[in-house]
């Protein structure tokens, strides 16, 4: 049977449609909320109404004996869950008792205090009313900075500074460059507080099995299997009784990047009841008591010679933690110090973190963690400094960029740039917003009273996370293929996607490397007695870390397959091509699913070979991978209002090489959209008591489809050389490069009023006082 | 974001609906764009809720002798795609294509809206500016307010227990009329800043007619009579238009939250005025 | 959150100061609020349900008068909780003559928690100036009504 063989057309770096998006927009997809079960109960959460207070009592007695309600639960009965567990470690870092459930006393608007589980939802919401806690209100403290002042509330009593730890780094000497500085510029930065508003809130269903004492978690998170770690340690149940599920998962952004009071608490519900439970959060409770983004006040300074060209950069670092430390609240501000410097031969950096406890919710992973607010802080200065030298902001960028021949590059705070070309990025911006005609356009629009402003921002990012010894749990990931007997191929990753498409762009690398159809294949993650550990999806890392643990898996696979091809076609001259094991001289050939058979048959097997045609990969990064790239922002501020209007959105994003343009498209979108929603609208609020203000979507402002501008969304490409497919990670970007480039091209707008810096979110009320000082219209 | 319980009824007509609501103790379901929500947060708890969705008589675009009249559970969408109201009495279709989002314009109907007086919603200010009339009806009779006496304050209607707004009349404008509604959007919710309608005549070069609603500003949506009584004769040049919208704010007791300060929408209030002032007038012929 | 404002009542300065110490007439003319329990010297307590629109809301808490100097000026302190929140108001009260009436200029400071400062936001302000305005017109027709002779 002589055929020719060739090789299929290849789908990495092809549009092709997401595969999930068909469950998807059907409403046919599984998310937490939709597991029905046999006998199942439902739990509901009493919360504190106050930011500090101790409590002198609760009773229960009235909720107990609601019809329908099977248990109540107070802090008292689950003494013996260990805490939420904190991941990060920081010398001498303050680590607060985290119970499940509050003791004594509650430190933030939303602290669960009780459990109550009934029949229905319904009872056990109206249970909940029938609580009775006596607080005793104490004074609270909202402000990271009132935090510091002397004489502040204590959030934790036994800490009466508020400060949780603090952190310094530097490189090279900063004290020299500031003296040998011939201009400094130094600025008060705010990255405000954010709610990360996933569109699916959180979620759990746990079901107990008494009989083999094993326990079934299903869970709305991106870590399954830390989760799984994490939970069983909490209950002191052995790792292999807990099995966790992730469904469908309806966005993240970090937010599920933790483990939470209410997965343990659940679980131990479900224990105690012999019954399986559910709980999902509602809005309100996801803003309340799932973890924030950013809360930073940033004091930046930069030296610099009258050149432009810069010498030293300090930052003092205030980091809003809220009341407890999550899974990874207070490693983030050290992401802010580690990608200070940017893009910018900085080579003397001086960096210290105050990490402050507050009246609040923990503060934790949001989108970008860290990078944006670096990137906001020095892309900011970099303007700030290019007004102070009266330079153009591009060319004082271009003149301080890492040279391409510098690569990889050791930053000032021990990182190794991949690779890049920094100056493409932003030369391809700056052609796109005919950057040179604008100045010009801008001229005349000023003198007649207009006020029209361009910004750049140049960022870079730290993705591919990570190398495992820079990583609190390991910064590897897993994949495993299994081919099954009739040729068909199903690929398991330890990473968990909740919206990034590696059940597709995972699928595109696995059918190139076995010149398989698409449809063929199957993308599994999520349940860990399914998928061999993995680390999870966050930091940008689903693609640049899972992609080649998939690689290397599927490279230990082709190794077996060629074996049997061999063994089948008896020679050693073989070519594996378009999913068949071909003859170089006769032509013959065998296709996957014969050489899959046999491999299962087993009548014969190739020398040192095992039968089955699985192959497992755990790939640990060499190193991180550095994205980059560059956004440019036309804004036009309306005089009478203070409103913005976007009128160009450019961005030029180098992600490395692209799986799918279709979805690193989306990614770009989305992160952008998020950066909008920063720079222009949120702020999470908490009033001098803690309490949140913006307690809803009523007054927390996400940004909506009517809002957004056209994003012109474009790339260049310079594969890092970390990973065999040369990929950098997407995820982040359009958020980090957003923000800045917004606020930059808003002071421009202003600049010629004396405005040099404006803190977000630029509300139309916050520029209209600046166009109007003294409120005069 | 669970409710308490409830009775629900869900009448076919509109007597029995009457019927229900003439114990006084039952909430009507007119959309429930804000009851619903607050149920959810168990800030509303009615005991029984009559839902007014299937009353086919509540839910009609009509003219009759030189007004429009719009049965109370005609949805915002509805009012907003109305070739009718389109044609003859635009500001109110214009209101209600800016009220919050296509869902909310799907489900939300004009009684419900009113009947709720919210002092951010939009469509108060437009029928502040045609002079709405609003038919209320009860199990004992009926009877029919100027928008002025129906809007009694904020959150307030004239609305006593066991009656409903039966339907909302607007004039059939004459022709030449110019309309405009302006609005400032808060960002999360959608719901007005300020929002500002005004509705012109010309005659003979001079402003012949001028009506100014205003939402946002104040506790309750108000006639900018101030505004208007500046601007009646004058010309309608733009130096007339910011005179008169100038004092759109005087005397008022401003509003004020986390997204506009009461200095800031009482400049707003100004600048919005005259945005819609000026778009009626250059609509107006 | 801050509070200000102020409203004419149509009679002296010392019958405005007495009607507005005088328990009875409080909870007559405060919203919602059935009776004032005295509980100490000038301080009570009361049960209020609120109902605005919508909403409605019971509270329990007590109010409490204090630095009096008749009869310019006192401190209302006021704290009620809730299913729907709580909140704590500290307010100066003054009265200045004006002919026949009596300005009462209110000044202070309203802290609100619990649901209704987490989902309110929009409608606080209003809502407080509602519950004030309702009660200063309440007193306005007790204190008519009050002055009314007799019919015989």
């Amino acid at each position: 049977m002589a055929t020719t063989i060739t090789k299929t057309e290849t789908l990495v770096g092809k549009s092709i449609r997401r595969r999930e998006d068909p469950r998807l927009i059907t409403g046919t997809a599984t998310y937490v909320d939709d597991i029905q079960m046999p006998g199942m109960h439902h739990a509901c959460i009493l919360r504190s109404p106050h930011g500090a207070a101790r409590i002198r009592s609760i009773d229960i007695q009235a909720a107990s004996a609601h019809p329908g309600v099977v248990a109540v639960f107070t802090g008292k009965d689950v003494a013996a869950v260990g805490p939420v567990p904190c991941g990060a470690s920081l010398p001498g870092l303050r680590v607060p008792a985290h119970s499940i459930l509050a003791k004594d006393r509650v430190y933030f608007v939303g602290h669960p205090v009780a459990v109550v589980v009934a029949t229905d939802r319904y009872v056990a919401a109206d249970a909940i009313d029938l609580i009775e806690v006596d607080y005793e209100p104490l004074q609270a403290v909202a402000d990271p900075e009132k935090a510091l002042a002397a004489g502040a509330p204590a959030v934790h009593p036994e800490w009466p500074d508020n400060i949780a730890f603090t952190y310094h780094q530097e490189g090279g000497d900063t004290e020299k460059a500031f003296k040998e500085a011939e201009v400094v510029v130094k600025q008060r930065i705010i990255s405000q507080r954010l709610i990360p508003t996933a569109m699916e809130t959180r979620g759990v269903v746990a079901e107990y099995h008494g009989a083999e004492k094993s326990l079934i978690l299903h869970s709305s998170t991106q870590i399954p299997h830390l989760m799984r770690t994490l939970v069983a340690l909490m209950l002191g149940l052995p790792e292999n009784h807990l099995r966790v599920i992730t469904p469908e998962v309806g966005g993240g952004f970090g937010s599920k990047l933790n483990v939470y009071a209410e997965e343990a608490l659940m679980c131990f519900v479900a224990m105690k009841i012999g019954k399986p439970v559910k709980w999902i959060e509602s809005r309100r409770e996801n803003f309340q008591c799932t973890t924030h983004g950013r809360g930073h006040v940033d004091y930046y300074e930069v030296a610099a010679k009258r050149d432009g060209t810069v010498l030293g950069l300090r930052l003092k670092l205030i980091q809003d933690l809220g009341a407890y430390h999550q899974l990874l609240t207070p490693a983030i501000p050290t992401l802010s110090v580690l990608m200070m410097p940017g893009l910018y031969k900085f080579r003397n950096v001086n960096a210290d973190i105050v990490g402050v406890f507050t009246n609040c919710v923990p503060t934790d992973a949001y989108r970008g963690a860290g990078r944006p607010e670096a990137t906001h802080g020095i892309e900011r200065m970099m303007d700030l400094l290019a007004a102070e030298l009266k330079m153009d902001p591009a060319e004082l960028r271009l003149k301080n960029f890492i040279g391409n021949d510098e690569f990889p590059y050791q930053t000032a705070t021990g990182l190794s740039y991949d690779s890049g070309n920094y100056a493409a990025p932003l030369k391809k911006a700056l052609d796109l917003a005919d950057y040179h005609n604008f100045r010009i356009e801008q001229k005349q629009a000023k003198a007649s009273g207009r006020l029209l402003g361009i910004g750049i921002s140049t960022y870079g990012e730290i993705c591919a996370f990570g190398p495992s010894p820079a990583t609190p749990a390991g910064g590897w990931e897993s994949a495993t293929v299994k081919i099954d007997p009739s040729g068909k191929v199903t690929v398991m990753t330890g990473t968990s996607p909740h919206g990034q498409g590696e059940e597709t762009t995972f699928a595109q690398i696995a059918a190139d490397e076995l010149g398989v159809p698409i449809d063929d294949i199957i993308v599994i993650h999520g349940d860990t007695a399914i998928v061999q550990y993995g680390i999870g999806t966050f930091g940008s890392r689903g693609t640049a870390v899972g992609g080649p643990a998939l690689y290397f898996a599927l490279q230990e696979l082709k190794k077996k397959v060629r074996k049997f091809g061999e063994m089948l076609l008896e020679s050693s001259d073989v070519t594996f091509v378009g999913g068949h094991c071909v003859h170089n001289k006769t032509g013959k050939s065998v296709s996957l699913a014969q050489i899959a058979g046999a491999s299962y048959r087993a009548m014969k097997l190739p020398p040192d070979t095992t039968p089955g045609m699985v192959a497992t990969y755990f790939w640990e990064p060499p190193n991180f991978a550095f994205p980059f790239g560059a956004h440019i922002v036309i804004t036009e501020v309306d005089p009478d209002t203070g409103h913005v209007e976007i009128k160009r959105y450019i961005a030029v994003d180098d992600c490395g090489n692209i799986i799918n343009p279709l979805l690193v498209a989306g990614q770009v979108h989305g992160g952008v959209v998020q950066g909008l929603g920063q720079a222009l609208w949120e702020q999470a609020v908490y009033d001098d008591n803690g309490q949140l203000v913006t307690g809803e979507l009523t007054d927390y402002a996400i940004p909506k489809a009517s809002m957004i501008p056209w994003i012109e969304s474009s790339h260049t490409t310079t594969p890092s050389p970390v990973n065999p497919l040369g990929v950098k990670g997407v995820g982040e970007a359009g958020t980090i490069g957003c923000s800045p480039a917004v606020v930059n091209s808003v002071v421009d707008a202003l600049s010629h009023l004396g405005v040099r810096h404006i803190d977000m979110p630029l509300t139309p009320e916050k520029l209209w006082n600046l166009v109007h000082p003294g409120g005069q219209a | 974001m669970i409710s308490q319980n409830f009775e629900y009824s869900a009448p076919n007509n509109l007597n029995e609906a009457l019927a229900l609501l003439a114990g006084g103790n039952a909430k009507v379901l007119a959309g429930g764009m804000s009851l619903i929500p607050l149920m959810k947060l168990r800030l509303a708890a009615p005991d029984h809720l009559v839902d007014l969705s299937r009353v086919a008589d509540l839910k009609s675009i009509r003219e009759e002798a030189g007004s429009i009249r719009i049965g109370a559970m005609t949805t915002h969408w509805e009012i907003e795609s109305s070739p009718l109201l389109r044609a003859k009495s635009p500001l109110l279709a214009v209101a209600a294509s800016n009220i919050g989002d296509v869902q909310v314009r799907n489900m939300g109907t004009i009684g419900g809206s009113i009947a709720h007086a919210d002092p951010a919603a939009d469509y108060p200010a437009s029928l502040l500016a045609l002079e709405a009339k609003v038919r209320i009806v009860s199990a004992k009779g009926e009877r029919t307010l100027g928008i002025v006496e129906f809007l009694v304050d904020a959150l307030t209607t004239a609305l006593d227990p066991g009656e409903i707004v039966r339907e909302i009349i607007v004039p059939v404008e004459a022709a030449g009329t110019g309309v405009s509604y302006q609005k400032m959007v808060q960002p999360a919710s959608g719901f007005a800043i300020v929002g500002a309608a005004a509705r012109v005549q010309k005659s003979g070069g001079k402003v012949s007619l001028v009506r100014v609603g205003m939402t946002g500003l104040a506790g309750k949506a108000f006639r900018a009579t101030g505004v208007e009584n500046l601007l009646a004769g004058t010309g309608g040049t733009a130096a007339d238009v910011q005179k008169a919208a100038a004092v759109v704010a005087d005397g008022i007791d401003a509003n004020a939250d986390l997204h506009a300060s009461a200095a800031y929408r009482r400049q707003m209030a100004k600048v919005y005025t005259a945005r819609a002032l000026t778009q009626a007038l250059s609509r107006a012929s | 959150m801050k509070i200000g404002g102020s409203y004419t009542l149509p009679v002296a300065r010392e019958r405005a100061y007495e009607v507005l110490q005088d328990p009875e007439v409080l909870a007559r003319c405060m919203p919602g609020t059935d009776h004032l329990a005295k509980i100490g010297p000038d301080e009570y307590e009361m049960k209020m349900k609120m109902v605005i629109s919508a909403v409605q809301g019971l509270f329990a808490g007590k109010v409490r008068i204090a630095d009096q100097k008749p009869p310019e000026q006192f401190r209302l302190l006021v704290e009620g909780s809730g299913k729907v929140g709580f909140l704590k108001g500290d307010g100066l009260l003054t009265l200045v003559s004006s002919e026949a009436s009596t300005e009462v200029r209110y000044e202070g400071e309203v802290q609100v928690g619990g649901v209704i400062a987490g989902v309110g936001q929009r409608l606080l302000d209003t809502t407080a100036k509602l519950v004030i305005r309702k009660f200063f017109e309440k007193l306005t027709e007790f204190v008519g009504e009050a002055s009314q002779p007799a019919a015989g």
